[in-house]
């Protein structure tokens, strides 16, 4: 069973009397959560792969353009959509660049994991762990953030694409792709006592057990809350690829007010090892078109009363190489760009020391050097924004370096 | 890099079949939750669940199951019973049921092959050089046509058909279990660029011809193969500039595995072993493996432009291409001017041969067998097998035999719970459900749960612990497909296919009782007693409105049967293995 079309008052309205006080609580619940915490909606955009952080923003003028434009000669983009007097913006990004300079997203770069390793999987659990060089660490990131915080609701944290490492362990975390997805297929009212057989066998602790019951749960909320048909606010539209789906989803599950907290996404294809462009457009050019488009509508649907608390990041494991392979792609390479989104962030900036291009102040005289540990960026976050001054509990033996950029309000 | 064509999956059916299930799920909305919700609910917030130590799951099983859980996907109805009967003792047993599945040749897979007769596959039979000339270089079908892609594609389809049909219904299982655990050792995404027919080819001429055999011979069939070469592209590095791509995963995935990568640092302060060679590697054996690898590619002049170059899809070497000069990888020395292929052979003899290769693999295969963190005793095991045998032509079947017969194998259950690949699998093995040609649905529901069948689109294959896979989507949809089967709601009559559950038709008539039929089917799936709080759910699923031990109406057995049996497929004690 699909799509559960059943509207929300008419789903109160239909339960009986002594079912619906139950229903009751849990949206009271839910309703007190959103009081009670003013803290900010988190979602976080990985960008798997490492995208091409040099032909996101690149430089625009100087000594800088020289050694870019001379490193790519097939590959470099122009026509920048232009920041300050350093940077551009790929033309594929002009929402973005909307929002950039009507304050709403900052950009820092050369920003990254202060970590050797171009390993694309080596560089993704670092920073989704948030212990560089330590592999054993048994929680995210985000995991810890939240415990130390607490959580209240019973919808805090969905993930639109399995459970990514930033979330390890941490339990309450609900899976779904969309919301018409998530719904128990069942032979009609025999669902119900499966459901009841269901709650008990899996009332044990173990990780299993205790995703188990969690499904149980999100069940409950997300099936009867989903509207027939979700209609953005503000003419917002998202295109129909996995990026902007995902985004509807998370928009959908915000505006129901079930206490969301965090939201992972992932948005994958970003190893860029050849045929990286054609001209301006070109494969990077249509997955940043994706990126662009799914962020702005986001944006645009929730600057109906939700982007206040709102706070997206950008990140990915890492940039790529300054000079392009001889297939017209890069490889793998060190520091990137992060982009920030909200109605806190303090937009219209390029955040970050810039290292330079010359082949001297390269990361092992070949990539852009890593001068703003990604940690920054994320401390700055969670003490600015998601209520957590308690650095040290989520980013461990870090917390001595923490200096904020100001990228947040 | 180029957006690949995704034909639609197959949702239509769903969505139809969605209009007349939507008041099931309204209806179980309402249904009121016990306490227990509110206090799990309460319970995480006050004490995260990371700050608890995983607690250890104590699940035991007969050896039988461990034994078809794992060397098989799950059992299918009889297995159990053919299981104890090859011998008197556990030990008997085990051992004469591994000498059986890792001689697959021994095996009389009749009924198998019958049903792959009927499924009457249209291009697996194909050679790698037949593929490409079929399908890429002379697609007789015009390039702005559905007809095109649907031709180009559908080798790799076919591949996913067969391979469905053939982990359910193949006696061969162990190899069907080896295929998949080599198919993401070696991961090539279906979509991967320009050579997505010759995937077929792949996984037949590259993984499982040579899974049984030497791991050195398998990896230069996956080195050299096409699909590899498009995927991680290899095809495109020359001399001039090589393209890093599949050196890096060689050595990250394939080979030393991340374990061993010692980061970008100078190579020559790696340490050195007794035989003077890096005890791991660093980035720059990667770009000295790279070089050494240029001129690898395939045989692919589609538009008749170069030199000493022709298009019968094949591996090529192409001396223009490669870097003539000296290079040093893992502080072995390879001279200049070697003969043709010999640089890139080096390479893989090295890795092959490495101590840090025979680990990982040793673990990989351990993680894939026994538990998430296998116990190091048998690592080290398996990693000397493997090291031991390394020049021998069934150097991996005897590493396999180690691993099997190893007490930590037969000692331990429920460290790892099944993949939803192997889930899905099992669960059509448990019901003997029928069918020939696979419908679309299932796909379908293995990319809702997260493992699309060569779909995982990293280089890395799809991961091998629980973590990735205990997430509410994932579980949700384990569950929605034990309904789609038991039910009978899977058939796409668009194509066709029908795909056939007769639960009913499986359970003694005798057995009428509530408490008859669960127990019945609890050892059924299971093949050994649920704990008692569970029985008893079970069984008042059956029930009803009945009393457990009266004998049940027919109509009701017909009606409830299904929806009780999909609940013990449901259960976490059919997800262990």
């Amino acid at each position: 069973m699909k799509t559960n079309r059943i509207p929300r008052r008419q789903f109160l309205q239909g339960c009986s009397a002594a079912i619906a006080s139950m229903a009751g609580a849990r949206l009271t619940n839910l309703a007190f959560a959103k009081e009670g915490d003013t803290s900010d909606i988190l979602v976080v955009v990985f960008l798997r792969g490492g995208w091409d952080a040099l032909n996101v923003v690149p430089p625009i003028d100087g000594n800088d353009r020289g050694f870019y434009e001379l490193a790519r000669p097939n590959i470099k983009i122009t026509d920048l959509l232009q920041l300050n007097d350093q940077f551009g913006l790929h033309p594929s990004l002009g929402p973005l660049h909307d929002l950039y300079q009507a304050g709403k997203m900052g950009i820092v770069h050369a920003v990254g994991l202060n970590y050797d390793t171009r390993s694309h999987f080596d560089a993704q659990e670092f920073i989704e762990l948030g212990t560089p060089g330590l592999k054993s660490t048994t929680s995210g990131w985000i995991s810890r953030h939240l415990q130390q915080t607490g959580v209240s609701s019973i919808l805090p944290v969905l993930s639109t694409s399995g459970l990514p490492t930033s979330l390890l362990n941490f339990t309450p975390t609900v899976s779904l792709n969309t919301p018409s997805d998530f719904s128990q297929w069942g032979n009609g009212d025999l669902l119900g006592s499966q459901q009841a057989a269901l709650r008990k066998m899996y009332g044990g602790e173990s990780l299993l057990h205790r995703a188990g019951l969690r499904t149980l749960d999100a069940l409950n909320i997300v099936s009867p809350l989903v509207e027939k048909e979700y209609q953005p606010s503000n003419g917002a539209f998202y295109n129909d690829d996995e990026l902007g789906q995902q985004l509807k989803t998370i928009a959908q599950m915000i505006k129901l007010d079930a206490g969301l907290r965090v939201a992972a996404v992932d948005f994958g294809g970003w190893d860029t090892h050849e045929y990286e462009t054609d001209g301006n457009g070109g494969y990077i050019a249509n997955l940043l078109d994706q990126l662009a488009s799914g962020l702005a509508n986001f944006y645009l649907d929730l600057d109906s009363g939700y982007t206040e608390r709102l706070s997206v990041v950008v990140i990915s494991e890492f940039g790529r190489r300054l000079v392009q392979n001889e297939s017209y792609g890069t490889d793998h390479g060190h520091g990137s760009v992060m982009l920030a989104l909200g109605g806190n962030v303090n937009g219209g900036q390029v955040y970050g020391q810039w290292p330079g291009l010359h082949n001297d102040q390269l990361y092992d005289h070949a990539d852009l050097a890593v001068t703003t540990d990604y940690r920054q960026i994320l401390s700055e976050l969670l003490s600015t924004r998601l209520g957590n001054s308690n650095i040290e509990s989520v980013f461990p033996g870090f917390s001595g370096s923490y200096a904020p950029l100001g990228l947040f309000r | 890099m180029s957006i690949s064509p995704r034909p639609s999956l197959n949702r239509r059916d769903f969505l139809r079949l969605s209009g007349t299930l939507a008041t099931a799920s309204f209806i179980a909305a309402c249904t009121p939750q016990t306490e227990q919700t509110a206090t799990q609910t309460s319970s995480e917030t006050q004490s995260p669940s990371a700050e608890h130590p995983q607690p250890i799951i104590n699940v035991s099983a007969p050896l039988a199951v461990i034994a078809l859980n794992r060397m098989a996907f799950g059992p299918h109805p009889g297995d159990v019973d053919t299981f104890n009967a090859l011998g008197r003792t556990d030990e008997e047993r085990l051992q004469a049921y591994v000498q059986q599945q890792l001689n697959p040749e021994t095996i009389d897979d009749s009924d198998f092959e019958s049903r792959y007769a009927a499924a009457e596959f249209e291009t697996l039979h194909k050679s790698l050089e037949e593929l490409y000339a079929d399908h890429i270089a002379s697609n007789p079908y015009d390039s702005n046509n559905d007809a095109y892609w649907e031709w180009y594609s559908k080798p790799a389809y076919e591949l996913v058909e067969a391979t469905l049909l053939r982990a359910v219904y193949s006696r061969k299982q162990f190899s069907e279990v080896l295929a998949d655990f080599w198919q993401n050792h070696f991961n090539v995404y279906f979509w991967q660029d320009d050579g997505v027919p010759l995937l077929a080819s792949f996984n037949r001429d590259a993984l499982r011809a040579n899974m049984f055999g030497n791991f050195r011979q398998m990896l230069e069939a996956v080195a050299k193969h096409p699909s590899m070469l498009y995927y991680l592209n290899q095809n495109n590095s020359s001399d001039a500039g090589p393209n890093e791509n599949f050196a890096r995963e060689l050595f990250e995935l394939h080979t030393l595995g991340a374990e061993n990568y010692l980061g970008v640092r100078d190579p020559n302060t790696v340490e050195k072993d007794a035989n003077g060679l890096a005890v791991g590697y660093v980035d720059n054996d990667v770009y000295e493996a790279a070089r050494s690898l240029t001129g690898w590619r395939v045989d692919d002049d589609l538009g008749d432009w170069e030199d000493g170059v022709e298009k019968t899809g094949g591996f090529l070497y192409y001396k223009p291409w490669h870097d003539r000069f000296n290079k040093l990888v893992l502080g072995h020395y390879i001279p200049a001017d070697q003969e043709d292929l010999k640089d890139g052979h080096d390479v893989l003899d090295l890795l092959a041969n490495h101590p840090g290769t025979a680990r990982f693999i040793a673990r990989k295969l351990c993680r894939r067998f026994i538990s998430d963190t296998p116990p190091d005793s048998v690592v080290q095991a398996a990693a000397n097998a493997f090291t031991e045998f390394r020049d021998a032509p069934d150097q991996l079947k005897r590493v396999y035999e180690t691993i099997l017969l190893s007490p930590e194998f037969s000692q331990t259950f429920g460290q790892k719970i099944k993949r939803p690949f192997e889930a899905t699998i099992s669960i059509l093995r448990a019901l003997n459900s029928d069918f020939t040609k696979v419908p679309g649905g299932i796909s379908w529901m293995l990319g809702l749960m997260g493992q699309p069948v060569f779909e995982k689109r990293s280089p890395d294959g799809y991961s091998d612990v629980k973590e990735s896979w205990a997430n509410s989507m994932s579980i949700l949809y384990r569950w929605n497909f034990t309904v789609g089967i038991s039910e009978n709601w899977m058939d796409d009559e668009d194509q066709g296919r029908t795909l056939r559950t007769d639960i009913f038709g499986q359970t003694p008539s005798e057995i009428r009782t509530a408490e008859g039929l669960a127990d019945f089917w609890i050892d059924r799936l299971l093949a050994r007693p649920m704990d008692d709080s569970a029985r008893a759910a079970i069984i008042t699923v059956m029930a009803q409105e009945y009393d457990p031990r009266e004998v049940l109406p027919e109509d009701h057995v017909q009606y409830v049967l299904p929806a009780m049996v999909e609940v013990i497929l449901m259960s976490p004690d059919f997800q262990w293995k």
